[in-house]
């Protein structure tokens, strides 16, 4: 089971994450992340680049 | 490893990621550590982060080699040979090219103290220490990113700002609707504006130090520190020579990132099994319009292909997989928050298709005939990722 965190004192809502995968993210009308509360299956790869793709590096997978 | 930004160090972290157990060597003519450089222009500036708050990697990191403070200046590919500025050869049997770019100089003569430009962290350090040195009024040249980012936060800090964009908008690669909304926003805070007028020079004190810009009508606008930022050039000089192909100084890649040698009349030759490319140096195959390649200089484009081409230069050019990337783009001032995604500056037309110029929330299309090239949104970011996904 894969779980995401995010470090919400980081995270800027620049969206980087939500480009790569948005079947797991997305930007409120606020601009702050959501994150759906369970990751797909098959979609490990991409959580990872979304992760690599923070500019600010506010997410960690768990369980991976 | 040649250049140790973003690109150079998400190389170094893929090809240890996949496996590389060899020997390392990171090349940079920077002494400082590898640092991010988004946060510079805005933070740094704003004295809202340090140097500390934006390093990308320790020395102790990816087992590597570093030499900085000491530059290359010459790959001989034949004899598989970096040379270094202090006559040092490294031998290689792979290459990381990430040299990225050096700030703009102002082309005219006779440039007095006082006018700088921006580019990395030793510049910013500079520059707050102009303005805690008693800098309070600073003309900027140049209304692109930068120069946008500088004005926001030197006017964040009570600093009375000048932008003179010579060429009539304020980020106008992201097109007209949003270049409205930005000058708004500067004027809202202070900033004063000469768009549409050219810079003739500049005036110095008699001690030698600038005193105002010479406006192309003759006008002044005095000033105690002059920030230029007419933009970027690739950091390749040191290629000549190489043999590679180097398309307006940039190093032309092969969609995946294996350097060109250079062909005949101008052209580009085979590509170099031993030599990848990253970053705002590239000239890539895989990022182009139907006119041919074109240049990203940004940050999501630098780490995405900075960890391919660690991975493709292991893996070798038959198992190396292409480059593809939608650009991304996003930059923060005065309150505004700007993304793009795709080549907004590619188009012939643009949409409002959300939100207005005038309530600042804005999401504007950009069309090349009927086929969207890139979208833009000021405070509406919720919508890029359906137009990143029609770029696919």
């Amino acid at each position: 089971m894969v779980e995401i965190r995010v470090d919400r004192d980081v995270c800027d809502g620049l969206g980087q994450c939500a480009l790569v995968a948005p079947e797991v993210f997305a930007l409120d009308d606020d601009e702050r992340l959501v994150v759906a509360p369970e990751v797909p299956d098959g979609l490990a790869g991409k959580v990872a680049a979304a992760v690599r793709a923070c500019p600010v590096r506010a997410l960690v997978v768990e369980g991976a | 490893m040649v250049g140790a930004g973003l690109a150079g160090v998400r190389a170094a972290g893929s090809l240890r990621a996949e496996g590389f157990d060899g020997r390392l060597t990171v090349v940079s003519d920077e002494r400082e550590l590898p640092y991010d450089r988004p946060p510079l222009t805005k933070q740094v500036v704003a004295g809202t982060m340090t140097g500390d708050d934006i390093r990308l990697a320790g020395e102790a990191e990816f087992g590597a080699r570093w030499i900085r403070g000491t530059g290359a200046v010459g790959l001989d590919r034949e004899r598989r040979r970096v040379r270094l500025a202090d006559g040092a050869e490294l031998p290689y049997d792979g290459v990381v090219l990430a040299p990225g770019a050096k700030a703009r100089e102002w082309p005219g003569a006779g440039v007095p103290d006082g006018v700088v430009t921006v580019r990395g962290l030793a510049d910013v350090r500079r520059l707050r220490a102009e303005v805690a040195g008693g800098a309070d009024e600073v003309v900027i040249v140049g209304a692109g990113f930068v120069g946008v980012e500088l004005a926001s936060s030197l006017s964040g800090l009570g600093v009375k700002v000048t932008l003179v964009e010579p060429f009539g908008a304020p980020l106008r690669a992201l097109g007209g609707t949003v270049a409205e909304v930005v000058s708004e926003a500067a004027g809202r805070a202070g900033v004063a504006l000469r768009l549409g007028v050219g810079v003739r020079g500049f005036a110095a004190a008699a001690g030698g130090r600038v005193r105002a810009v010479v406006l192309a009508d003759g006008a002044e606008v005095s000033a105690s520190l002059v920030v230029v930022a007419i933009g970027m050039v690739p950091a390749t000089g040191w290629l000549v020579g190489s043999g590679l192909a180097l398309p307006s100084g940039r190093i032309h890649c092969d969609e995946r990132l294996f350097a060109r040698a250079a062909g005949g009349a101008g052209g580009a030759g085979v590509a170099d099994p031993a030599v990848v490319v990253a970053g705002d140096a590239a000239w890539c195959e895989a990022v182009r319009t139907a006119e041919g390649p074109v240049p990203l200089e940004h940050w999501s484009n630098a780490a995405a292909q900075g960890e391919l081409a660690g991975r493709n230069l292991l893996a070798g050019p038959a198992a190396a997989e292409p480059y593809v990337h939608v650009p991304s783009f996003w930059t923060a001032a005065f309150g505004l928050r700007i993304r793009s995604v795709g080549l907004p500056g590619t188009g012939d037309r643009e949409v409002v298709e959300a939100g207005s110029a005038a309530e600042g929330a804005v999401l504007v299309a950009h069309y090349r005939g009927e086929r969207l090239v890139g979208a833009v949104s000021v405070n509406q970011g919720k919508l890029l990722p359906g137009y990143a996904r029609r770029l696919n």
